[in-house]
């Protein structure tokens, strides 16, 4: 067993953006959104299920992202989700607003 | 497309989420398991882990629902948060809506009970109203005769039951004061074939419909609630009717009528199969109900075939065929509602324009708006509003203004209908149907979504991406409009004249119509004359003698009266009464192939004095004299009797008599030609006439029991009223006085359509016209302001007054005559539609197209006055420095 790393809060804004991410790479249900979340932040970010679903109905509201039924590894049932064309556009508008915000987060800290 | 599943598809919703939450635990479980947990520590570890399910879908179904309802309640409340910003903006572009969507409602609530409303009997599509036509009478609509009526009954495969009746009105004696009631006269299997049984006690039996069964009745569901007070116990109970003790076996349900007969009481009939003689007495409508297969083809067919072959049947040469004795028939809808179908679309038509105009002047509002509002806009696609989201606002603005202006609509409508209708009663048919039912609702919310997206959508016209990149770059510079944006705004104003026109000049010919008809010469002077009716029932004025008596002993009583002129007494009342179409015997007349059968329209039983009280001349010869109540037997022709009979010829001294058959009547002397007096309606040509003189009905056979009587007299009409009514009781308590009015009156009520219909057009002209005034002034006044810059450089430069008011002038000019013009057209082109609404004036009169365009031209000068003044008074420095 190891230790897990410390566990951060999800910045405002974020989490679409990092649920857009984990789908650019590909359809996944909703654990495996979680998973991966988890995975590409080096476990930094653990999505609960009481933001995770709420979220992802939103962003399918908002037509960002599609659903349909299909089946686990493991033959089970369960929702997928897929980006749309206008959730790539969003990823690549919101990629390069966090971009953006970064660098000038970063360049404040860095000012003398 | 969402909403529409959250709002109709819940349920799959529902359990969309419900399987997806369940998955997501049965995931997270096999996940433990794979990672050597136990089955069940790994199953609750993944509860608590996932934790409350039913918290996550309260938080999913917020986020589904706030999703499409929060951005489009967004654009809800900006607009409105607009709409209070600019209250005048907002008012006047409501109340111009509300009036459009107010007046289609209105129109359409008409169309939808009296037209489109299917009639209140089961399968009424099945009913054809069946008549006769006399075509070289020129009588396209006339009864048929017992006989007939049985004969088309045992003879008809395509109908499976025929009923006949006939209306008339009769003397209730119930209650403190006898009362006047229509009544249908029906055969007993009438209630059968429209389909409709009495909510009380029992339809006639056939028994009760022979010659001579004991008196019964059926009476209307208001009637009982009414005058008999609801009588738990009225079937059984005996009324006198006309003075006769009849049971009432039935009560027929609310609102149950036929052909408009309004009619309280129905009666037998009693008409005898067996008697098949009098074939020539017509007095019966048909209705017949189709046999279950049968089309209306089939039975049309099937009555060309009887026509060809009816003589075989009659018993006498007289029998219907197809040349001078037809039968036809039409579905009973269209025969109610009759005429009054192309005036009412005629009607709708005229809304529509009001509509259009309407649009137009918002649309044009919206435009002025949008582009004072193009900053606004262009910040916010700056800032990342999308396209589709300000269209959509746009869309949202305008739909709000509309429903407003739909619920201010609604209540003109129902308003202005309730009033209309009480001022004019009986103007329509099936009146009482008109309602503000769902399916008008339906009609109003569709029409104000419409308009709503129509000019919600007009400020795109010229709102394109370069438009907003093109405002961002001017920054705070005054954007002059593009021309083509200027020509769309002046378009919709010159679109907004003409429809103006077209109505108003709809309008000039109708009311030049109505005015024709209340100049028209009746023939008889209406002012300073009232006018009742008695009917005296058969059971106390059976003898001839008594009811002669009765008569002359009223009219001289009502001479006595103080104030009263003249009196007299007629059977029958201009200027609209029934046909009577009698064959008469002209001594000497033989009619040839090509001659007009012996037959005259109206036939007139007056009191000597009669020509004098109702001020019809003479053309010739004399009137009733008091001699003739003793002399021999005279009558008096009117003119067109003398034109089709006596064409070159001197009628007076000549005879002629009544055509009864076997019992003719004495042969009577023409001692006068009196001018012709409208019997048929003001807008018909009159017909023949014969006048009979009263007083010598004993000594001829015929004493009329149903009299109208009229006063003349100089004082104020209405004064004479009660005294009139005092003699008639003083008379006979018993007698009901029938519509007692002015005879002015009554010839106002036989125009009550025509009026009814000029008002409303005459009303809707006059919206429109105001609507289009403030089409042209918006525009110039927004030309004025927005060429403010360019008026003050001119005037910097020198011009003067007169030439910056010539400018604005100019502009209003071309825009009104460019409309006036498109108007006119549009005018000519539609006039075919309302040529069958005109009397003497027609559709092309170029006295209304002229007199219209003036008053357009006038009220679009007055448009231009106030931002001509506006213009005059423009600081030539402060608007230069401006912005």
């Amino acid at each position: 067993m190891t230790v897990p790393p410390p566990r951060t809060a999800l910045l405002q804004g974020t989490l679409d953006l990092l649920i857009l991410k984990a789908l650019n790479l590909g359809a996944l249900h909703g654990l495996g959104v979680s998973r991966r979340v988890e995975a590409i932040t080096r476990g930094t970010f653990l999505v609960k299920p009481g933001s995770l679903f709420p979220a992802l109905h939103r962003m399918e509201e908002a037509g960002w992202l599609v659903a349909s039924w299909g089946s686990s590894e493991n033959n089970r049932r369960a929702r997928y989700y897929k980006l749309t064309a206008a959730g790539r556009r969003q990823f690549e508008s919101e990629v390069s607003q966090w971009e953006r915000i970064a660098m000038a987060i970063s360049l404040a800290l860095q000012a003398n | 497309m969402s909403l529409f599943k959250n709002l109709f598809a819940r349920s799959r919703v529902e359990r969309d989420l419900d399987q997806e939450l369940r998955a997501y635990v049965e995931l997270l479980v096999e996940e433990k398991v794979k990672q050597g947990m136990a089955p069940d520590d790994a199953r609750r570890a993944a509860r608590v882990e996932a934790g409350a399910l039913e918290h996550i879908k309260d938080e999913v179904r917020d986020v589904r629902r706030g999703a499409v309802m929060e951005s489009t309640w967004q654009d809800v409340r900006y607009g409105m948060r607009l709409l209070r910003r600019s209250p005048g903006f907002a008012t006047l572009a409501v109340i111009t809506i509300g009036l459009g969507i107010g007046a289609n409602s209105a129109i359409f609530s008409v169309i939808n009970g009296v037209v489109r409303k299917p009639l209140a009997y089961p399968a009424s599509d099945r009913l054809m109203f069946i008549t006769s036509q006399f075509p070289t009478l020129n009588f396209s609509k006339f009864w048929i005769s017992p006989p007939e009526y049985f004969e088309f009954k045992e003879h008809t495969r395509t109908f499976s039951e025929v009923a006949a009746y006939t209306t008339g009105a009769m003397n209730l004696s119930e209650g403190e004061r006898p009362e006047r009631v229509n009544a249908a006269f029906i055969t007993a299997n009438m209630f059968d074939v429209l389909g409709v049984k009495p909510v009380r006690g029992q339809a006639f039996t056939t028994q009760q419909d022979l010659p001579n069964a004991d008196p019964v009745v059926v009476i209307s569901h208001e009637l009982w609630q009414g005058s008999l007070g609801g009588d738990p116990n009225i079937v059984g109970r005996l009324l006198q009717i006309q003075g006769q003790a009849s049971t009432v076996v039935g009560v027929m349900p609310p609102g149950f009528d036929l052909h408009d007969a309004r009619a309280h009481l129905w009666m037998p009939l009693g008409l005898d199969p067996a008697l098949r003689t009098n074939r020539g007495s017509h007095f019966l409508y048909l209705v017949g109900r189709m046999a279950p297969g049968s089309s209306a083809e089939g039975a049309s067919a099937e009555l060309a075939g009887m026509l060809r072959q009816w003589r075989e049947w009659a018993v006498t040469g007289h029998a219907p065929n197809d040349s001078t004795h037809r039968l036809q028939m039409a579905p009973l809808q269209d025969e109610v509602v009759g005429n009054v179908k192309r005036a009412l679309w005629v009607l709708q038509g005229a809304v529509l324009l009001v509509l259009l105009i309407a649009c137009a002047n918002v649309a044009n509002l919206l435009l002025a708006r949008a582009e004072s509002r193009h900053r606004e806009f262009a910040v916010r696609t700056a800032l990342g509003a999308g396209r589709t989201r300000i269209l959509r606002q746009f869309m949202v603005e305008g739909t709000v203004l509309s429903v407003l202006g739909a619920a201010l609509g609604l209540g003109l409508a129902y308003w202005g209908l309730k009033y209309l209708l009480a001022l004019n009663p009986d103007s329509i048919p099936r009146a009482t149907e008109i309602t503000l039912d769902p399916v008008v609702l339906a009609f109003t919310v569709g029409v104000a979504l419409t308009t709503g997206l129509v000019f919600g959508l007009a400020p795109l016209l010229h709102l394109g991406e370069q438009a907003v990149t093109q405002s961002i770059r001017d920054g705070s510079a005054r954007t002059t409009a593009t021309v083509s944006r200027n020509r769309v705004r002046r378009g919709l104003v010159i679109g907004e004249i003409a429809l103006a026109v077209m109505l108003v000049i709809g309008a000039g010919l109708l009311i030049r119509t109505f005015r024709n008809l209340t100049t028209v010469d009746a023939g008889f002077a209406s002012e300073g004359r009232i006018t009742f009716g008695v009917v005296l029932p058969q059971a106390t004025y059976n003898e001839p003698g008594r009811r002669s008596q009765f008569i002359t002993g009223l009219v001289s009583r009502l001479q006595e009266i103080p104030g009263v002129e003249r009196a007299s007494g007629m059977t029958g009342l201009p200027p609209l009464r029934q046909v009577n179409a009698n064959d008469t015997d002209f001594e000497g007349y033989q009619p040839k192939e090509g001659d007009p059968p012996a037959n005259v329209d109206y036939y007139q039983t007056a009191t000597v004095g009669y020509f004098e009280t109702m001020g019809i001349r003479m053309r010739d010869g004399r009137g009733f004299e008091p001699t003739d109540v003793t002399g021999s037997p005279v009558v008096v022709i009117n003119e067109a009797l003398a034109k089709r009979f006596y064409k070159d010829q001197n009628p007076i001294g000549r005879r002629l008599r009544v055509d009864g058959g076997p019992t003719n009547s004495p042969w009577f002397t023409i001692v006068g030609i009196a001018r012709d007096v409208k019997q048929g309606g003001l807008e018909n040509p009159a017909g023949t006439e014969l006048y009979f003189v009263f007083e010598q009905g004993a000594q001829v056979g015929f004493v009329p029991n149903q009299m109208n009587l009229v006063v003349q007299t100089s004082r104020p009409v209405t004064s004479l009223m009660p005294a009139i009514r005092s003699t008639v009781t003083a008379m006979d308590p018993t007698l009901p006085i029938v519509q007692m009015r002015t005879m002015d009156d009554v010839v106002g009520d036989s125009l009550v359509r025509q009026r009814f219909l000029t008002q409303l057009l005459g009303i809707f002209a006059g919206v429109a016209l105001l609507l289009a005034a403030i089409g042209t002034y918006g525009i110039l006044a927004y030309m004025v302001s927005e060429r403010q810059r360019e008026i003050g450089i001119r005037m910097a430069l020198g011009a003067g007054t007169s030439q910056v008011v010539q400018m604005v002038l100019r502009q209003g000019v071309m825009i009104a005559g460019i409309g006036i013009v498109v108007g006119i057209a549009g005018a000519l082109a539609l006039a075919r539609f309302i040529t069958t609404l005109l009397y003497g004036v027609s559709p092309f009169d170029p006295v209304t197209f002229l007199t219209v365009s003036t008053v357009i031209a006038v009220v679009a000068v007055f448009a231009c006055l106030v931002p001509m003044r506006r213009a005059t008074r423009v600081d030539p420095l402060t608007s230069i420095r401006a912005d």
